[in-house]
């Protein structure tokens, strides 16, 4: 008998530990199930579409998951599970929700487009496209050119779309421009990076407490260094981030920029800059990123890229002082230039047309993308004029009940995107007119499958963190570390990752033909 | 007849067992259930096929982390920081915990402890930034208010390597070591006081007592405690290993672990894989270990071995 019960006991506890465990997965069946009561509602596919959002994450999304959803469902029959996600936890979540299988359909990589393809986590939409996607592409061929879907084609099959917006990203030398008048220097003698040190100088004598060049970045430390000689220098990084395998110019051979002539003399500038005192002495590991030094009036400048010509007012409110820009090297597009922010459906998703229509809608329908950007009319934000928008008397980004406007670079089409009152609209014709007329690399839409050599991506990454910090800040003698940075990278297998991007890119270009 | 004496302890133990039994369901759900997952280690795990249908591709995804030279250095970085922290960690907590037994006043005693175990409760990020305003460049207290004005020339902490293993294993006992007084602290405690007075009445002195007395009633627990370091002698403190020398790449000599160098290496590739593979080398080099030196403690003195 006792023996029996505690059997009983035994199973009970088994009972209760699986239906905990069941529990977890069950959710995601129940939305599904409960729609088919009659034949209307069940044509209404639901799709789960997650968006970053740089702005506060208000606690109540009903009421703009509503207004979302009165748009699809009556222009595509779609019900849309809106999420909102901070940046930092945006990744994790996605990756989450795929890894474990939850429901996720529509997400946006930041930058890690190839990783998604070869891990076979999102779907193919080259068969969905020219059915539900017309427009879309339509408007991407009109705002950027036809070849622009290249950039996230691997193997033939289309997996995402990018973002539509300014992509050309000129590097500009940012600084504080009352301090250049205070200096005696004119703004017009800053041409091109030649003329930096002379600036620098006159800064420095006038206002020996400023530190007249920062990095944009910290830890790893960036100084805008890499991005600039990419852009005066026509380099392709080709997909990956780590540098080792990059074709300069035309030249179709693929070789480590860190052991080129461009990489030498960038790193020997940056040493004169830093010999010379125009960087803090401890530029490389700083927390103190140069925007902060800006606004706190210790710092005069640094590198960014930044597309069209009104950065300079919107940094100056960030700031608080008066920062002016001007462009010094000219922006080279690469495939990553344009896939790093791409939406993409899962290759778990079970409604991949649902997901494709509202794609199409995303980047086609003004009402969406502004209802997704600002929130509901009247409430969240008031029209200006046709392309002008502003918060409601009294608030602001942070006190309207909803906004993600931070998020603009990320959603849909921007040429359909309202703009915050006081901003030209021009610029928005200017970034799109640059977007088709800035050089692009002849290896534009080869994507490097690192799936061969990913042991020797790892350790490479690896040693570029130990190195390349330190080089583009000027903090160590170039003469020596270059060398021992590019015999590590030999260590670590960068010839394979070499040799690899190399068959692949030959392979790619003999099929281009 | 025969099934009495088995039922009798049952009854008595079903109360128990109940209990047991949440405790027991939490140790089934979050650490043995997830341990079918190191099969992920020897896969290469691919979403469409899902994780079970993934193709078995043998110990490739371990080479990663023997790849480079940095293999040797982030190991011998890792074992003999954790040596180092092991060794000083056990004494420094040990002279804590005696000195404050001795405190006769429990006010003060009490006041000391707080303010030693304090430390503990300081996140990495703000220690990182606490070390930062010690050692920066420029206005760094170390550089700034001391060699300064003494005349000595300023030392760039953060691209020197050399002085960051004495750093690393004082920030770390400055961190810790009051915590890790608590046990022995405790036990001391729990000695019996009479003992003390036996040996005070045969004249020994406060430290022939400390010797003679607290020392070896000390020892199940510092061999406890010590073992169950050592199983953990392959991982390695994140936070202390990334924040504190503020990912410096000129340091990499003297601060690369085995987990910092699979957080930078796998921070892009985004590879559960691989970092499952790293995960259960250490796990298991870790297990090993403890194996190991019970067997040793179990050869030496059976009675204070763990199992």
């Amino acid at each position: 008998m006792n023996n029996k019960k505690g059997l009983g006991s035994l199973l009970l506890s088994m009972v209760i530990c699986g239906s905990l465990l069941s529990a977890c997965g069950g959710n995601s069946n129940t939305t599904s199930e409960g729609s088919g009561n009659t034949e209307a509602k069940a044509k209404v596919a639901e799709i789960v579409f997650a968006l970053p959002s740089f702005n506060r994450i208000p606690d109540d999304l009903s009421k703009v998951t509503n207004a979302i959803n009165a748009i699809t469902t009556e222009k595509i029959g779609v019900k849309v599970d809106f999420r909102l996600f901070g940046p930092a936890d945006y990744a994790q979540k996605v990756n989450l929700a795929l890894q474990s299988g939850e429901k996720m359909d529509v997400f946006t990589t930041l930058g890690q487009f190839s990783n998604y393809v070869s891990k076979s986590q999102v779907a193919p939409l080259e068969e969905l496209l020219p059915e539900h996607g017309k427009e879309l592409t339509a408007i991407l061929d009109k705002d950027f050119g036809p070849d622009i879907l290249k950039t996230t084609t691997m193997d033939g099959h289309i997996y995402g779309i990018p973002v539509n917006k300014g992509m050309a990203l000129p590097t500009n030398i940012i600084f504080n421009a009352d301090m250049l008048t205070d200096a005696g220097v004119s703004a017009d003698s800053i041409q091109s990076v030649e003329d930096l040190p002379a600036v620098f100088a006159a800064v420095k004598k006038k206002s020996p407490d400023v530190v007249p060049f920062g990095p944009i970045n910290v830890n790893p430390t960036d100084t805008g260094l890499v991005n600039w000689m990419k852009g005066a220098s026509k380099v392709d990084y080709l997909t990956d981030t780590t540098g080792v395998g990059v074709v300069i110019g035309d030249s179709g051979k693929v070789v480590n920029f860190y052991e080129s002539d461009v990489f030498k003399n960038g790193i020997q500038m940056m040493r004169e800059w830093f010999n010379a005192g125009y960087l803090q002495k401890d530029t490389a590991t700083t927390t103190i990123t140069a925007m902060e030094m800006v606004s706190s009036g210790r710092g005069f400048s640094f590198l960014g890229g930044y597309s069209g010509m009104e950065v300079g007012k919107q940094l100056s409110a960030q700031v608080g002082k008066n920062i002016e820009t001007k462009r010094i090297a000219p922006f080279y597009f690469d495939t990553s230039a344009v896939n790093s922010v791409t939406w993409m459906v899962s290759s778990t998703s079970k409604e991949t047309e649902a997901a494709v229509k509202f794609l199409n809608l995303l980047y086609t329908d003004k009402e969406l993308i502004n209802t997704i950007l600002f929130g509901i009319e009247g409430e969240d934000y008031l029209k200006v004029d046709e392309h002008h928008v502003k918060f409601p008397e009294g608030m602001d980004a942070n006190t309207v009940p909803y906004t993600s406007m931070l998020s603009s670079g990320i959603v849909g089409s921007e040429s359909l995107q309202y703009q915050m009152e006081g901003i030209n609209w021009s610029d928005v014709e200017l970034k799109l007119q640059e977007n088709k007329d800035t050089a692009r690399s002849p290896y534009f839409g080869f994507i490097f499958d690192q799936g061969q050599v990913k042991t020797q991506m790892s350790a490479v990454t690896n040693v570029v963190s130990q190195f390349l910090p330190a080089l583009v800040s000027g903090s160590v003698d170039p003469d020596t570390i270059i060398a021992k940075f590019n015999s590590a990278l030999k260590d670590a297998g960068a010839q394979d990752i070499i040799d690899s991007k190399q068959q692949q890119l030959d392979q790619w270009l003999a099929a281009q033909k | 007849m025969t099934a009495k004496p088995k039922s009798k302890p049952l009854k008595k133990t079903l109360p128990l067992l109940i209990l047991a039994g949440p405790g027991l369901l939490y140790f089934l759900i979050n650490s043995y259930f997830p341990m079918f997952g190191v099969f992920i280690a020897f896969k290469d795990v691919n979403y469409a096929k899902g994780i079970f249908g993934s193709d078995w591709i043998g110990f490739k995804n371990f080479t990663f982390l023997f790849q480079t030279s940095d293999a040797w250095i982030m190991t011998r970085n890792t074992l003999l920081y954790n040596l180092a922290f092991i060794a000083l960690g056990t004494i420094v907590s040990i002279i804590i915990a005696i000195l404050m037994s001795e405190l006769l006043n429990k006010l003060y005693s009490k006041l000391f402890m707080t303010g030693l175990i304090l430390p503990n409760l300081i996140s990495m990020v703000v220690l990182s930034l606490l070390v930062f305003a010690f050692l920066n460049a420029d206005s760094g207290f170390v550089n700034h208010s001391i060699l300064r004005p003494l005349g000595i020339p300023e030392i760039n902490w953060y691209s020197e390597a050399k002085y960051w293993p004495y750093l690393l294993v004082l920030i770390q006992i400055w961190k810790t070591a009051g915590y890790g007084s608590i046990i022995y602290f405790a036990s001391i405690a729990g000695i019996d006081k009479s003992i003390y007075e036996s040996a005070k009445i045969d004249g020994a002195g406060k430290l022939k007592q400390i010797r003679m007395i607290t020392l070896p009633l000390l020892k199940p627990t510092i061999i406890v405690l010590v073992l169950m370091s050592m199983g953990r002698i392959f991982n390695s403190d994140f936070g202390l290993f990334y924040q504190v020398p503020m990912n410096s790449g000129a340091l990499y000599s003297t601060t690369q672990t085995i987990d910092t160098y699979v957080y930078r290496a796998l921070m892009q590739l985004n590879d559960i894989g691989m970092s499952a593979a790293a995960g259960l080398y250490q796990s298991l080099v870790g297990f090993a270990l403890v194996l190991t030196v019970n067997a040793i403690v179990k050869k030496v003195n059976p009675e204070n071995a763990l199992f």
